[in-house]
């Protein structure tokens, strides 16, 4: 993600998350949270809870989050450049955040009690931005959702079918000792039990309403969701099996040549111990080593959900 | 929707189907999402939102891992800029090593970066959450800040028993392996270990190397500076703890790799067993490009007071040493006394004092140190602290003040003080939080740090050039040690040094030793411990000096005596740089092959 990606990102989490933009620039937001989005972001279980047993009216924080961090310094510059102040603020804010890292080990900027505004760079990597990522994740786990009808077709006595899609987004793991990682996305219609794959992008063009629309009726399902998701796997399955496992190979190779190594060490030590107690330390140690080796290198596919949904589309698929 | 720890052994969830995909591998899929999915359906609820679900698989794509061997970390740490030889090491041990690897470049090459790019990296990729980091005591803070700040990685510092529940703990060895902490890590699984200053683990019969032993890694990181220091039995050891019959069993190994504990045999295949679990970079001889060192010595006559003080010290300890018979091994606290009156009053008067206390009632000694505290009653100013002053006025900037001595030290801080000066001190006494405190104020506020020490990890001065040394040690390796702090890579200017010297006192007899025999001040960072090597074989230079000093008859014969020292420092001087550069012993050869020769820019 470049700057321009993340800028674009923060504003629909803001939007989605019914936070207040009070001021933004192309690189940064100043935005007041909502408690879904305070929840997530701001690191105060405590003080949620607290919110949560007495029932008092929660005050969410505001922040400044900047996407751009080399834009936004050249605007704030350009904009206060004849007051000298702030770089003095700075130094003893500084100076604060140093002395309480001396006590914490590390303390995150954002917990400097002077009552600045916390402020947060969100670039790609960074540790609030990964907090948005698993904020957006855990309030985009599982949908049910309708397609809107366009409006023009629309007559008032006709009756659009529509047919039930499990969505499911996936995330492939290919692991040894190295990794690498696919996405695929996949749609089964749950009327006929054909599968598609790049359902999410096809899905992106279309707009999507929580609410069953007005003439508008749902197909009867054919298959169960349970079948559904057989599909799905097995679709994927037989696609994964194409693809080239040198490298799961390569692993397995490394694995054995290991797993020679610490044989070839370990057998004659066994052997040659003078008492049992001695014996059993150097079988324990050979077998604990023997297991690392296979956590380190056996090869393994892993296929989880990233997020999955249900799909009312128009037409019979 | 449960995150990928389904890497970690042991803990499967039972909602993954697991089946054969081919030969090579199999295939699980994790269905925990289809329960869950379930639940709502049957409950018709709760929903999740459009715009979320569409930014969830958006940040999903955005950090997929396209590829196995790409360096992924890379385009997450805008700010760091690692060297060439650091990212090439980093790369080699994730392709080739598989993440179990001796990382053992000369000190000053970056070796803690390098295993920041390596965790990283497999954090970014999901392969190490859970991290256990141990070092040298002194060393956790700085690693904690490294990894925060250059790395983003939220490691945290051991304090107590419930940190070990962290997933990225630093921690000293030392409490690591002790009860009740010993028990608790050997109950985890770590996908990653690092341990720096490895060389301390090079015994196996110590509760280190076993401790280090029991505990259940996946990848592994052994960071020393110094692999074999005596004997080849240490690397043995080393690679054992790594991966044990990497190089065989102990006796395959004397077989086929030792003649003598510190001969090789077989060098090239010790070459190539070696390289495939130890990196080892080493400065370049010709491309280090440090800033230049611009010394300036500055003479200065004493007062009439001091002079008296000095003269009645010399005197002082020239009739011990002459009452002693000759025997100067047990004369060497009076020589501290002659060294201390060149730095300040107030040094020479602790002393004294401690003398004094230590000697017999009777003793018509204690009439004698009386006298001296008598010429010292008579001294109202400091010669060098006022210059010194003067000096920091002039400069206005930042500059570190080293001294021998801590009443010197305290006393300047007083000076200094008077003279609405902010000063900070900084000694090897005080404890970490404090010493990162002093640090952090010379850093901020405090235009002058007052130091007693130089030696010890983890005080980087880069960001000051300026050096005055108040005065100086009569061991060259501290007074490189001093320099050192601040003339390190990072350094973006010239550093200026400045040697107080008291005219007519041994103290001019030192700096010119120092400076224009050894040219100790300019010499090229590393040559000086080889000069010193050799030169040192019986005494050291700081004895043979006290020796000179004593035994001289005057301040003639002193000259000559010191003057002689000079010449054969000197000598060695030159024979060190004719030589050509080719490590010296074969270890040091088979070492230096394993890797490559980094050209350091600051």
């Amino acid at each position: 993600m470049n700057e321009r990606q993340v800028h674009k990102f923060v504003g629909r989490y803001l939007d989605a998350t019914d936070s207040r933009i009070i001021e933004k620039s192309p690189a940064h937001y100043i935005a007041k949270l909502s408690p879904h989005a305070d929840r997530d972001l701001t690191n105060r279980p405590f003080y949620w809870s607290f919110v949560e047993r007495t029932g008092a009216e929660p005050e969410t924080m505001t922040m400044l989050l900047i996407t751009d961090k080399k834009k936004y310094e050249t605007q704030t510059e350009e904009a206060n450049s004849p007051a000298a102040g702030p770089t003095a603020q700075g130094g003893i804010g500084a100076a604060a955040d140093a002395a309480i890292g001396r006590s914490m080990g590390f303390v995150h900027g954002t917990l400097n009690p002077t009552g600045r505004m916390p402020r947060e760079e969100l670039h790609f990597g960074s540790r609030k931005l990964e907090q948005l990522f698993a904020s957006a994740k855990l309030g985009g786990s599982y949908v049910c959702l309708f397609q809107e009808p366009e409006r023009k077709s629309a007559h008032p006595l006709q009756s659009t079918a529509y047919t039930a899609w499990l969505g499911l987004n996936m995330k492939v793991e290919f692991a040894c000792d190295m990794k690498r990682e696919e996405f695929h996305s996949l749609g089964i219609s749950l009327a006929t039990g054909q599968c598609v794959e790049g359902f999410h992008d096809s899905l992106s063009t279309l707009r999507m309403t929580p609410r069953l629309p007005p003439n508008v009726h749902t197909a009867k399902n054919a298959i169960t969701f349970n079948k559904a998701a057989t599909i799905g796997e097995q679709a994927l399955e037989r696609k994964l099996k194409a693809y080239d496992y040198a490298w799961a190979q390569g692993a397995s190779k490394r694995l054995e040549e290991e797993l020679a190594t610490v044989q070839h060490y370990y057998e004659p030590l066994i052997a040659a111990a003078e008492d049992d107690e001695i014996r059993a330390a150097m079988q324990e140690q050979f077998e604990r080593r023997q297991a690392e080796i296979r956590w380190q290198y056996e090869p393994r596919v892993t296929v989880s959900a990233i997020n999955c949904g249900i799909f009312y589309l128009a037409g019979i698929g | 929707m449960t995150q990928t720890s389904n890497d970690r052994k042991g803990d499967q969830p039972s909602s993954i189907v697991a089946r054969k995909l081919n030969n090579h591998v199999d295939i699980h899929f994790d269905r925990t999402w289809f329960n869950e999915l379930q639940q709502r359906l049957d409950r018709n609820g709760p929903w999740d939102d459009w715009t979320m679900y569409q930014l969830a698989v958006e940040a999903e794509q955005s950090k997929l891992i396209g590829s196995f061997d790409d360096l992924q970390c890379m385009r997450t740490l805008p700010t760091l800029e690692p060297m060439p030889h650091q990212i090439s090491t980093a790369r080699k041990v994730l392709h080739e090593m598989s993440g179990r690897a001796i990382l053992a470049d000369e000190v000053g090459l970056g070796k803690t970066i390098e295993a920041g790019l390596i965790l990283k990296e497999y954090m970014m990729r999901g392969l190490v959450s859970r991290v256990l980091i141990l070092v040298p005591a002194s060393l956790v803070l700085q690693w904690v800040r490294e990894l925060n700040q250059k790395f983003g990685i939220p490691a945290i510092a051991q304090k107590k028993e419930h940190s070990w529940q962290n997933e990225v703990v630093v921690a000293s060895i030392d409490t690591a392996k002790r009860d009740p902490h010993r028990d608790i890590l050997l109950n985890h699984d770590y996908d990653m270990l690092i341990i720096d200053e490895a060389h301390k683990l090079k015994n196996k019969k110590t509760t280190n190397y076993q401790f280090v032993n029991q505990l259940r890694k996946k990848y592994c990181l052994l960071l020393t500076a110094t692999p074999v220091q005596n004997d080849l039995d240490e690397l043995y050891n080393l690679i054992t703890l790594l991966k044990p019959g990497q190089l065989g069993g102990q006796s395959d190994f004397a077989a086929n790799f030792v003649v003598d504990k510190r001969v090789p045999k077989n060098e090239d295949r010790l070459q190539e067993a070696l390289s495939s679990v130890m990196v080892r970079n080493r400065r370049g001889d010709g491309g280090i490009q440090f800033t230049k060192r611009i010394v300036k010595n500055i003479p200065l006559p004493l007062s009439t007071e001091e002079q008296a003080l000095y003269d009645a010290v010399t005197g002082f300890v020239r009739d011990r040493y002459n009452e002693s018979n000759g025997d100067w091994t047990s004369m060497l606290a009076l020589v501290t006394l002659q060294r201390e009156v060149c730095s300040s009053r107030d040094a020479v008067f602790v002393t004294l004092v401690n003398l004094f206390k230590k000697t017999a009632e009777d003793s018509p000694l204690r009439a004698k140190i009386w006298e001296l505290v008598e010429f010292i009653r008579n001294i109202q100013a400091n010669t060098k602290a006022e210059k010194t002053m003067e000096l920091i006025r002039e400069m206005d900037d930042k500059v570190i003040i080293f001294t021998e001595y801590r009443a010197t030290q305290e006393y300047l801080l007083n000076y200094f003080r008077s003279h609405n000066l902010i000063a900070v001190p900084y000694r090897g006494g005080m404890n970490r939080g404090k010493k990162d405190w002093m640090m952090d104020l010379f850093r901020g506020r405090a235009q002058v740090l007052i130091a007693t020490e130089a030696g010890g990890e983890g005080i980087n001065l880069q960001f000051c050039h300026h050096i005055i040394n108040f005065d100086l040690p009569w061991n060259p390796m501290r007074v490189e040690q001093r320099i050192g702090r601040v003339h390190r890579l990072g350094q973006q200017n010239d550093v200026k040094i400045y040697n107080l010297c008291t005219l007519g006192t041994i103290e001019e007899h030192i700096v010119s030793l120092l400076h224009e025999k050894i040219n100790l001040f300019e010499l090229v960072i590393g040559g000086l411990d080889h000069i010193l090597e050799r030169f040192e074989k019986e005494d050291t230079l700081e004895q043979r000096l006290s020796k000179a000093m004593l035994e001289a008859g005057d301040s003639t014969d002193l000259r000559k005596r010191i003057s002689d020292l000079g010449d054969q420092l000197s000598h060695l001087r030159t024979q060190v740089a004719e030589e050509d550069p080719i490590p010296e012993t074969p270890i040091g050869a088979i070492l230096d092959a394993v890797g490559q020769t980094v050209e350091v820019r600051p």
